[in-house]
């Protein structure tokens, strides 16, 4: 069966039939029903549902190469959640995934000649997916697949794509390997590759909605969707969790959890005083949510962590405060003891100085002359 | 002494300008930084879901923090229309060698190691540089709150102008910074305070009172 | 005689990589390494204690929920902190739904396709199939035409020339030995048990926010309130969504994966002659029953089984544990230590990339080798199946004892490649049918008033001691997973993991005994070398967690076969 995957000339010949999603046991009606879904999550006006199911239905399905570095393969997992369309339907129909360790039935030689036959007869048109970050301490060794650098494999295959989506926070800033001291040197795809076109999708793990609406506009439009100054596409991370938060009324209206299970935290009060990131993370969590739209973590009763932020591993921790340690003092100490110590030392000193002042005599000035 | 006394008038230093933007800042940084701290570590005092607690106090800050900030920017436009007392020179002294020599000498005073405490018409060498600093710590709280506040609107004017100081500082990190200077200037204001009292008590410029009135006492030209 | 590189092994979590000797069309010799580091035991010192699950939770996304629980039972061990029993059994939801999802994911997607020829389900006959199917369960599922709109789907998908995921593997080869029949319902069921993990594990998103990485753990208990009176909370609408899809879980587990797992081993029973591994088996036991935090109280008996004999269970001693650095990338002597006063300082010496092959008389992992009493021990479903069977756990003697008689094997089956498969099935089982009893006593504790969920007494680092150690364990879905942490000053001050994979995938120790993995390729046939399939089923049978690659190596340093696509 190996040899029938060379075979293009007969997947040509298959593109493009109007009942290609009937073939695969989907309805058109269900079909439409999840392009104007589509459209939705990514915020675009209904009018384009069309246009989507079009993009969806040629044949022409854009192969992919899914990379895993430096990864816990929880992003692999979270596509493994896809609803709309499911994982089944992205790797069978929408997408041609030709490359991705965890699922993929070839191992080893076999494995990585899918990985290259890929990347030259479909050279600047598949779409690589990274999970993981890069090392980039001891010549590449900290991670190593089929014997080269994942440095290596990343220059190769994003240099040559179409377009690299990162999915997860360390494909997309370093993430936790990268967290200090980064032992191993770890760094995001932008940065390990600086040439190749790279749109993040951040988080811990990446929502899979957000990726498969990334996956559908590149489709849709044939670009990338428009992104914020960190290279996250707008619709998914334009807006600030704490801005969108289901909890945001009790904020406004002054109710807090003040600790875990009182009458606050299981009446649903704002979850701030907990050390909740929603106020400094931009994601869609509040409205998209997670395994189809059952839960997130505010609405479980757990602050939300930043995870979507870059460096959020040093800069939103420590989890149950509400502002980072400052540098150089223990954990205990916040920056609201450090600031009353100063002042305090403050008003100490110069009560001395005062009060040595006071005893002095014959100190006095002589006044301001006119010059 | 009483020949000096004799000698004393009063001079207009601290013009209109000088003064209002001196007691709005004040206003606005007490304003600011209990409505900080409440931010920052709330206490529960919304009784039902439909209070707006939070939400005063919010807006109470925003507000303080533009006529703060329009307080500051005013001053600092005034650093270059004002009189001598007011221009931007008097507050770096250190630029000239006149001014480093008072610098030290001031300095020397403060330590106990000098008995003569400093005569200026308008600021002392050591105050002019502290506010210097003060103004600068201004600066940055400005930029950090406003760069703050205008998350809530990813895309709007404020906050592309803010854009830089997303690349310098983690959103975390900007929260810190924040704080932590607002600790800076509550110690700044504990110095300020003692600082007058001792320089209206040493200096004998009337100092206190001409923040009111504009006037400080000034021995005439011999 | 012969070398072969095959890199990387895929369908496992990580990057691993395998060498071993070919002799004479069996496998006589086994290497395994990790070729992966991230360094987050170094990440986690001088972080607050509090937030070290948030961080080790990353450790795996696939057994996602694993390391946060080990974490959390460390950190609270350290601070002697008693949980509430709501608490409790939320954790053992969690634990539980994480279980019987992971494993039948690992049987359908990434073992199946050892076993299950995609391709050959084309061939397969319909209404032979569905009778097939209808012999083994009375599954809803089992009509011929339904059968027959899987096939034309993967005909049409076929058809289209570009196989995906599927391309390149090893269809056709003489070790495939389903008839066509079985390959389709397994097919069939490979595509249903997709959609079914996505639905049984909102159990997680209800209780935790999400899956993977739940966010809900916390030192001291759980942060999903429970409050029958509350819209925010665990409420009787949550509870019965909670009790439905536990049905949904027991009832695929039961009509489907079982009859599979079983139909399937029918057609293999030669594997349960292969793949036997070290013989000492190491279970930490799990399902706490009350809140008393002892081991007596765990549902799964925690022990330890040595040499393959199931009449006596040796207790555990924590302190036996130790790590050597002897074969794996790290600073430090060879000597095993303990992995409270471990360091993880990597040091790489193994050859610059890229390379083809490592020189396995030197460091070669960058996994560690974890022994108890100096002995490798496998873990895993395996390990506690034969615990629980031998300290006579009544729901495990059943369960095996029905699966035996089933494929008409005996007890010595069970230590092998095909003996580690069924216990995943066995242990899968057991824990989908008692997990509604915990939902049960959840709500009956409910119903008595208790609402707790976190004791927060020790909450505040002002509260701890200067200094605390303690050690969390937990019985992941891959087996016996600790956490051991050293708190000073309110921080972590050092943190070790030794998980499952690192005893199973364990390199050599500094005596040259063998790691699981290693020892459990010895004596493996091999059809044919280019394609080492063989390799994929045992290694698989573990349900490794890192991501690896397979070589095989000539002892006499024979020439490097490349293996190719045939």
């Amino acid at each position: 069966m190996a040899k029938k995957s060379d075979d293009h000339d007969e997947m040509k010949q298959c593109s493009g039939t109007a009942g290609f999603w009937e073939e695969r046991g989907v309805s058109r009606r269900d079909f439409l029903k999840f392009c104007t879904a589509m459209s939705a999550a990514l915020a675009l006006p209904v009018s384009l549902a069309p246009k989507i199911a079009e993009a969806l239905e040629s044949d022409s399905r854009p192969s992919v190469i899914w990379l895993e570095f430096q990864s816990c393969t929880g992003d692999t997992e979270a596509l493994l959640r896809a609803a709309n369309p499911t994982v089944g339907e992205i790797v069978l129909d929408v997408l041609s995934v030709d490359y991705a360790e965890t699922i993929m039935a070839a191992a080893g030689y076999q494995a990585e000649e899918a990985k290259h036959k890929t990347m030259k007869e479909r050279g600047g048109k598949y779409i690589a997916i990274v999970e993981g970050s890069i090392p980039t301490g001891a010549n590449g060794a900290y991670c190593c697949i089929g014997g080269k650098s994942a440095l290596e494999i990343a220059r190769e295959v994003c240099g040559g794509a179409m377009a690299t989506i990162t999915v997860g926070t360390c494909a997309s800033y370093g993430g936790i390997p990268a967290a200090a001291p980064n032992p191993t040197g770890a760094m995001g795809v932008k940065d390990a590759v600086p040439g190749a076109t790279v749109i993040n999708l951040p988080g811990c793990p990446v929502n899979t909605d957000n990726l498969v609406a990334t996956v559908v506009h590149l489709l849709t439009f044939g670009k990338l969707p428009a992104v914020d100054g960190k290279g996250r596409p707008q619709f998914a991370y334009g807006k600030r969790i704490h801005d969108n938060c289901e909890r945001r009324p009790h904020f406004d209206a002054g109710q807090y959890v003040e600790a875990w299970g009182d009458q606050a935290h299981r009446k649903g009060h704002c979850l701030y005083k907990m050390g909740c990131k929603g106020p400094e993370t931009f994601h869609n969590c509040p409205s998209q949510r997670y395994n189809e739209k059952t839960a997130w973590p505010v609405s479980a009763g757990h602050g939300c962590a930043g995870c979507s932020e870059p460096y959020f591993w040093d800069s939103m921790t420590p989890l149950y405060k509400r502002l980072p340690n400052v540098p150089g003092f223990g954990i205990e100490t916040t920056a609201d003891t450090i600031g009353l110590g100063l002042a305090a030392a403050t008003a100490a000193a110069f009560g001395v100085h005062g009060v040595v002042s006071a005893f002095r005599k014959g100190d006095e000035s002589e006044g301001a002359k006119e010059e | 002494m009483a020949d000096h006394k004799a000698c004393l008038y009063e001079k207009y230093v601290w013009e209109v300008p000088v003064r209002v933007t001196h007691w709005v800042n004040m206003l606005s940084i007490v304003v600011l930084a209990v409505t900080g701290i409440i931010i920052g570590s709330p206490r529960t005092l919304g009784l039902s879901g439909s209070d707006y607690v939070m939400g005063w106090v919010r807006f109470v800050h925003f507000t303080a923090a533009y006529a703060f900030a329009v307080s500051v920017a005013a001053r600092i436009w005034w650093m270059f229309r004002g009189n001598r007392y007011a221009r931007w020179r008097e507050f770096f002294p250190v630029i000239s060698s006149g001014g480093r020599a008072r610098l030290w000498e001031t300095f020397k005073y403060y330590t106990f190691l000098n008995k003569k405490a400093p005569h200026e018409v308008g600021h002392n060498a050591v105050a002019a540089s502290a506010y210097s600093l003060v103004f600068l710590l201004y600066i940055v709280m400005a930029l950090t709150g406003f760069s703050l506040y205008a998350e809530h609107r990813p895309g709007s004017l404020m906050h592309v102008v803010m854009t830089p100081l997303y690349t310098l500082f983690s959103n975390q990190g900007m929260r810190l910074t924040h704080h932590m200077v607002m600790w800076l200037l509550i110690g700044f204001v504990i110095n300020h305070i003692y600082s007058i009292w001792l320089m209206d008590i040493k200096e004998r410029g009337g100092v206190v009172s001409s923040i009111f009135s504009g006037y400080k006492a000034v021995q005439r030209k011999e | 005689m012969a070398k072969i590189v095959v890199d990387p092994i895929t369908r496992i979590e990580g990057h691993l990589r395998i060498q071993a000797e070919v002799n004479g069309g069996q496998i006589t010799d086994a290497w395994s390494s990790s070729t992966m580091f991230r360094g987050i035991e170094k990440i986690l010192k001088g972080r607050d204690p509090r937030d070290a699950w948030y961080f080790t939770q990353r450790f795996c996304g696939v057994c996602t929920t694993v390391h946060s629980i080990a974490s959390i039972r460390a950190v609270e061990n350290a601070l002697n902190v008693k949980i509430p029993l709501n608490a409790e059994l939320i954790r053992n939801l969690i634990i539980g739904i994480q279980v019987v999802q992971d494993h039948v994911i690992h049987f359908y997607h990434l073992h199946a396709l050892d076993w299950v020829d995609v391709v050959s389900a084309l061939k397969a006959d319909p209404s032979k199939t569905a009778a097939l199917a209808a012999s083994l369960s009375d599954w809803p599922l089992n009509s011929p035409t339904y059968f027959k709109a899987v096939q034309d789907k993967v005909a049409a998908f076929v058809k289209k020339g570009r196989l995906g995921p599927f391309a390149n593997a090893y269809w056709g080869h003489p070790a495939y030995k389903l008839p066509p029949e079985a390959n389709l319902m397994a097919t069939a069921h490979y595509l249903e048990a997709l959609d079914w993990q996505r639905e049984v594990i909102k159990i997680q998103a209800i209780l935790g926010s999400k899956n993977p990485h739940p966010q809900t753990f916390l030192v001291g208990g759980m942060a999903i309130p429970v409050d029958p009176n509350s819209q925010n909370a665990l409420n009787a609408d949550k509870i019965a969504e909670i009790g439905q899809l536990l049905k949904k879980a027991k009832e695929f587990v039961e009509k489907v994966y079982i009859p599979d797992l079983l139909a399937v081993a029918s057609f293999y029973k030669e594997w349960a002659g292969i793949g036997g591994g070290v013989g000492n088996y190491m279970s930490y036991g799990e399902y706490p029953l009350d809140n008393s935090g002892k081991p007596e109280k765990l549902w799964f008996p925690q022990g330890i089984i040595l040499g393959k004999d199931l009449s006596r269970v040796y207790p555990i001693d924590q302190k036996k544990i130790t790590e050597s650095v002897a074969h794996s990338w790290y600073e430090g002597g060879d000597a095993g230590v303990h992995p409270w006063d471990e360091q993880t300082e990597a040091k790489y010496t193994g050859p610059k990339p890229p390379y083809d092959m490592i020189d396995t008389n030197q460091k070669y992992s960058w996994v560690k080798s974890p022994r108890y009493d100096g002995k490798a021990m496998e873990t895993g479903p395996l390990a506690t199946i034969l615990v629980a069977y031998a300290s006579g756990h009544k729901g495990a003697k059943g369960a095996v004892d029905l699966v035996l008689g089933k494929l008409g094997v005996g007890p010595e089956a069970l230590f092998s490649t095909l003996g580690r498969t069924a216990a995943r099935g066995i242990e899968t089982l057991l824990v989908a049918q008692e997990l509604p009893k915990w939902l049960d006593m959840l709500v009956a504790n409910v119903a008595g008033g208790d609402l707790a969920i976190h004791n927060g007494e020790k909450w505040d680092p002002a509260t701890w001691p200067a200094e605390a150690a303690g050690y969390g364990w937990h019985n992941a879905p891959r087996g016996a997973l600790g956490h051991w942490i050293r708190i000073k000053d309110q921080k972590i001050a050092n943190y070790q993991a030794v998980v499952p994979s690192t005893w199973n995938a364990s390199p050599r120790d500094e005596k040259g005994q063998r790691g699981p993995y290693e020892a459990a390729l010895v004596g493996t046939p091999m059809a044919d070398p280019n394609k080492p399939l063989e390799i994929l089923r045992t290694i698989h049978s573990f349900d490794p967690c890192l991501a690896c690659a397979v070589h095989l190596v000539d002892p006499n340093g024979g020439e490097l076969l490349s293996v190719k696509v045939l």
